[in-house]
């Protein structure tokens, strides 16, 4: 029966009786007015109580749902904790390149500084050899330096080779971490699915909450670049332009 | 400026310590010690002569900013230099830093030039 039809069967079951009940009352015949009257006050309970019934149901069906979905407990049990381990793969991951990566560049900024070094050095004497400043024993050291001097470039720059080889491999993190953050990602969307699923049950007023005030001591870490601007300081200029406002 | 200053580094992540002893040691400073947080720099900071403390905000045990205030507190360490080098950057934040005390503020990620800029500034106005 649909409610529509279970309104105007009601409906119907009231009309008789109130019919009924009037020419009871006509005939002046208490008895059967009672029993009417009784028996709509029965009516009326009833449609009440298939009401309350109804909600009730639902409410348990839904809650039901919620605790049965199998989803839910893996998501609690597995999918959760799997996330976290994901995230800090991710860190140690990441951690590692940077550290590998600024070993190579440290490396690399070690021979360069010892060319620069060398190279400045035998400039210098060169130009004393050019102006006819140099004596015969300080030219053979000289071209001594040079020769051992243009016998490492080589060598050397091949140090310098495999130092950026080695920054450019440490950047192979890139990919797992990618990876892992879009898995992480899918689960965190699913999780918030049924968040918004048991708001719904709860029947929460979010409109109402008040979010607690803060002060500007607490540590928020990097904003998103989505960030409101009116609030968040934007690029080290807008850092400047505040302090400046304060007298810095 | 005096090259040969003692400068305390308090980061929680190595790598972020790494970059900034790199770009001191770039601008001519070779004479840095690490600390992963404020908790761990203060007995540094208190034994240790330091001449300017350059440090994160946002680390477990002691944050930055309580560093800062702790440091402005202390009778013997009230005058020493301090550059705020993070990734918080609400305006509020901000304000809370200078109003504590910090001599510079650098927001994450940030340039050599940047960090070589705020560190002259800040001994520009110590010296002048």
């Amino acid at each position: 029966m649909s409610e529509a039809d279970k309104a105007s069967y009601l409906t119907e079951e009231y009309v008789q009786r109130l019919n009924e009940l009037g020419e009871a009352l006509k005939q002046g015949d208490d008895d059967e007015a009672n029993r009417l009257i009784g028996e709509l006050t029965t009516l009326r309970e009833s449609a009440l109580f298939l009401e309350l019934g109804k909600l009730t149901r639902e409410i348990h069906d839904s809650i039901n749902s919620f605790t049965d979905d199998e989803r839910v407990v893996e998501l609690a049990q597995e999918e959760i904790p799997d996330a976290k381990e994901r995230l800090n793969f991710i860190i140690t991951k990441t951690e590692e390149a940077a550290h590998k990566t600024m070993t190579a560049a440290e490396r690399a900024m070690d021979v360069v500084d010892s060319f620069v070094l060398q190279a400045n050095d035998i400039q210098q004497r060169w130009t004393r050899f050019r102006n006819r400043e140099l004596s015969k024993q300080d030219f053979l050291a000289l071209s001594e330096d040079l020769d051992r001097f243009f016998g490492s470039i080589n060598e050397e720059s091949n140090k310098v080779k495999s130092e950026m080889t080695d920054i450019m491999m440490a950047q192979d993190y890139q990919d797992l971490t990618g990876q892992m953050i879009k898995q992480v990602i899918t689960m965190v969307q699913e999780v918030e699915e049924k968040l918004v699923r048991l708001v719904a049950i709860s029947g929460a007023n979010l409109a109402n909450r008040v979010k607690p005030k803060e002060d500007g001591s607490t540590a928020h870490g990097p904003q998103l670049p989505t960030a409101d601007k009116a609030e968040v300081a934007t690029s080290q200029d807008d850092v400047d332009d505040l302090l400046a406002s304060l007298g810095f | 400026m005096n090259k040969d200053m003692k400068i305390l580094i308090v980061d929680d992540f190595s790598t972020m310590r790494r970059i900034i002893k790199n770009l001191l040691r770039d601008l001519g400073f070779n004479n840095t010690t690490e600390a992963d947080d404020g908790q761990t720099a203060l007995p540094l900071l208190k034994n240790g002569n330091f001449d300017f403390l350059v440090t994160d905000w946002n680390m477990p045990g002691m944050d930055g900013l309580t560093l800062l205030k702790t440091v402005r507190a202390d009778e013997n360490l009230k005058d020493m230099p301090v550059l705020m080098v993070t990734a918080e950057a609400k305006r509020e934040q901000i304000i809370t830093a200078a109003q504590a005390g910090v001599n510079g503020y650098i927001v994450k990620p940030f340039t050599a030039a940047t960090l070589k800029e705020k560190i002259e500034k800040i001994f520009e106005r110590i010296e002048g």
